[in-house]
């Protein structure tokens, strides 16, 4: 019963996006604007993922490369190339990131019965980060749970 | 009065609910009767050095009035009735019923602090946050004002003398009660209440603008377009960009003065609770500087005047047998100078005891025995962690401050501190804080394909070394001589992780970088320039990296990371220079 109440709360709009060969969607509300993949500043002493900061109309925000979290091979930037620009919860604030993906696919508006519970895959692999799994229109959708996966704690570096 | 007697719950929460109907009403109530209880206190201060001035007994009792009747206007009872409660004693020291002594100047000072108290509680509560209960202090005062107004306890007999003493002086004090009514006034007209959330928006916007005014100028695109109307339009643009820019600086800074204020409250509590004589002489009250730094400086300072106090003014039989005045002095100066403001505290006590100090860096192992160090650096090591003692720290708000976060507070505002102290005569203290935080002026350096920022600030000086002023250590340039010293060559790998090959000291340029008294020597590309940019924070993600201070906005809109001279020095450096043999 709880379950499906679970999968009830998650329907809704993504935004949804492309990996190497694969599809993630996040939750519209979360996504503050898409732009164009533009120089980044590389910060020292961070995590492989966080290739550094960009300036937003003047605003200094860290840029995260999704590949790179998710194991994947890193590639050269396209012309496809975008950064997802999100709002997560860091440590009870709100904090602005960017997200590198290979290109922004559409909205889509994700019903509760094309939602799947997280699979299981055991001790093989971490799906805490997955709200859930969507099939839609013959295509799975990864639902990605952006708090855990941007704000998991490894962006903050312990002062010196 | 209810039937029924209140518990500490229902009253805090019938006055949060009153309190929080009308959130700008709220906001306004609050800051005004804190703004109130600050004059309050100032000027009771100065009540208690001529208890008979009739003007500032009018002075403290009106606010105290508006208080209470803003407190009761809101519904906010439990604020009124201990407001009401002080009114009263002080109106019947108004109309002479009643002496206004020591004790009651003490139980008023402590009633604002327990409103001032009550009052943030109030509003941290409406803004959802747990508060305190502050109850039981509220009755216990009430009940000791009726016990000074009933006349069990308190100052009585002295009020014929005090009577016979003020008539002759009644006109003059009239005359400057009526200017400084006239004064306050016309502050009052000159100047609004904002909301600081939409100042900083302002401020925000404006700095935005600024950076897109100045990639407009600098486009290529349109430098190529040789037409004289839009040339002269682009610099008129560029100059009231500047000046909106000044202007919102401006609009940030305040007077130190209220930060003043509180010291003259600590240095009365402090001379009382120590049995010292100090007088506090302030100056430079109107000097202005950013809304934020004011508010950092507020626990150093307080940390530094207490030290004074304890452990540099001494007691009045110590002085009087070296023959100073009984009374210590202790000034607090304010002043621009060369674009920073100086802040000293300055005492006439002891002076610091050199050779005290270097013992005790010498047995914490913060010292090497028989190393050569100048006593300027000596005086320095009390910023050393660790170096403070548990019974020097202050306890501010429950927080332990030492001199090491003292140092390190300052430090964070890109601001310096240094000492001058004579065995005997005393030390002064001076903080030396860039005017804004906003904007700095940095050298602009390329190393590893990526543009840095140094703060001139930081900066001693730059060269470009001869092969035989390097020194290698193990086959390994580590070393390079300028002038008499020799300083530790400093990688960019070595401190940042930058993943770039080392650039040869003598192919490159070398930046002397200084924090404090010690000094590295870090190895660049190139440097490129000296320019003002805009200081942008990197935000909590990426606080707290070691060599980095920030983020800056260059003049084509991209980011150069701001480097952080204490980190460099400190991951890269050794303890102090060490002097080659001449």
């Amino acid at each position: 019963m709880s379950q499906d109440n679970a999968i009830a709360s998650l329907a809704g709009k993504y935004l949804t996006f492309a990996l190497a060969d694969e599809e993630y969607g996040v939750p519209v509300l979360k996504v503050r604007e898409i732009i164009k993949v533009m120089d980044i500043t590389a910060v020292p002493k961070m995590p492989p993922h966080v290739r550094g900061v960009i300036n937003l109309r003047g605003k200094v925000i860290p840029v995260v490369d999704l590949r790179t979290k998710f194991d994947l091979p890193s590639v050269e930037f396209t012309d496809q190339t975008c950064i997802i620009v999100v709002e997560v919860e860091m440590q009870g604030r709100k904090v602005m990131l960017g997200a590198i993906v290979d290109c922004v696919l559409e909205v889509l508006n994700i019903t509760a019965e094309e939602i799947d519970p997280r699979p299981d895959f055991g001790e093989r692999l971490d799906t805490g980060y997955m709200l859930g799994v969507a099939k839609v229109r013959g295509r799975v959708e990864i639902l990605l749970d952006l708090d855990r996966v941007l704000a998991d704690g490894s962006l903050i570096t312990k002062a010196a | 009065m209810s039937q029924t007697p209140d518990t500490a719950e229902s009253e805090v929460t019938r006055d949060v609910e009153a309190l929080g109907t009308d959130a700008e009403l709220a906001n306004m109530f609050v800051a005004e009767a804190l703004d109130h209880l600050s004059t309050i206190e100032a000027t009771l201060l100065k009540l208690e050095e001529t208890p008979d001035d009739r003007e500032l007994l009018n002075d403290v009792f009106r606010p105290f009035h508006t208080v209470k009747g803003n407190a009761g206007a809101l519904g906010v009872m439990t604020v009124q009735a201990l407001a009401h409660k002080v009114e009263s004693l002080l109106d019947r020291c108004r109309s002479g019923q009643h002496v206004l002594g020591p004790a009651e100047v003490d139980l008023i000072l402590r009633s604002v602090d327990l409103l001032s108290a009550m009052i943030n509680d109030l509003a941290a509560r409406v803004a959802g946050q747990p508060g305190r209960i502050l109850r039981d202090e509220r009755i216990a005062l009430i009940a000791e004002v009726e016990g000074l107004l009933s006349g069990t306890t308190g100052t009585t007999g002295t009020a014929g003398m005090a009577g016979a003493v003020e008539a002759p002086r009644a006109e003059e004090r009239r005359a400057t009660g009526d200017r400084r009514l006239e004064e306050r006034r016309a502050d009052a007209q000159t100047s609004i209440k904002v909301d600081t959330r939409k100042l900083d928006g302002l401020i925000d916007c404006v700095g935005e603008l600024v950076i897109l005014q100045s990639l407009v100028y600098e486009d290529p695109a349109l430098l190529r377009v040789a037409d004289e109307r839009l040339t002269r339009n682009l610099a008129q643009l560029r100059r009231i960009t500047t000046d909106l820019q000044r202007s919102a600086m401006a609009m940030r800074m305040v007077p130190i003065r209220q930060t003043f204020q509180k010291m003259a409250r600590l240095v009365r509590d402090l001379s009382k609770s120590t049995g010292k004589q100090v007088e506090l002489q302030m100056s430079g009250e109107d000097t202005e500087l950013d809304r934020k730094v004011v508010e950092d400086i507020n626990d150093p300072l307080m940390h530094m005047v207490r030290n004074s106090i304890d452990h540099g003014i001494e007691s009045a039989e110590k002085r009087a047998a070296a023959g100073k005045t009984e009374t210590g002095r202790l000034a607090l100066r304010a002043f621009h100078q060369g674009g920073n403001i100086v802040i000293e505290v300055a005492d006439d006590g002891a002076g610091l005891n050199t050779a005290a100090i270097l013992r005790k860096a010498q047995s914490q192992g913060l010292v090497e025995p028989g190393a050569t160090i100048d006593p300027a650096e000596i005086h320095h090591l009390i910023f050393a962690p660790g170096f403070s003692t548990a019974d020097q720290v202050t306890e501010i708000s429950g927080r332990g401050v030492g001199m090491d976060v003292v140092r390190r507070n300052i430090e964070a505002l890109r601001g310096r501190i240094d000492i001058e102290t004579a065995q005997g005569s005393g030390t002064t203290f001076a903080i030396r804080l860039p005017l804004t935080l906003a904007i700095l002026e940095g050298l602009l350096v390329r190393a590893g394909g990526e543009r840095f920022v140094i703060p001139t600030f930081s900066v001693r000086e730059s060269l470009r070394p001869a092969a035989s002023q390097i020194h290698t250590v193990r086959g390994v340039p580590r070393l390079i001589q300028v002038r008499e010293e020799l300083l530790p060559l400093v990688q960019m790998s070595d401190v940042l992780g930058v993943a770039a090959p080392d650039v040869s000291a003598t192919e490159g340029t070398v930046v002397v970088l200084e924090d404090g008294n010690r000094r590295v020597a870090l190895v660049v590309e190139a440097l490129i320039g000296k320019q003002e940019v805009v200081v942008k924070s990197l935000g909590d993600a990426m606080a707290g990296i070691e060599g980095v201070a920030g983020g800056a906005i260059l003049g084509d809109g991209r980011i150069g990371l701001i480097l952080d001279a204490h980190g460099i020095v400190r991951a890269g450096g050794a303890q102090g220079t060490a002097r080659a043999a001449a």
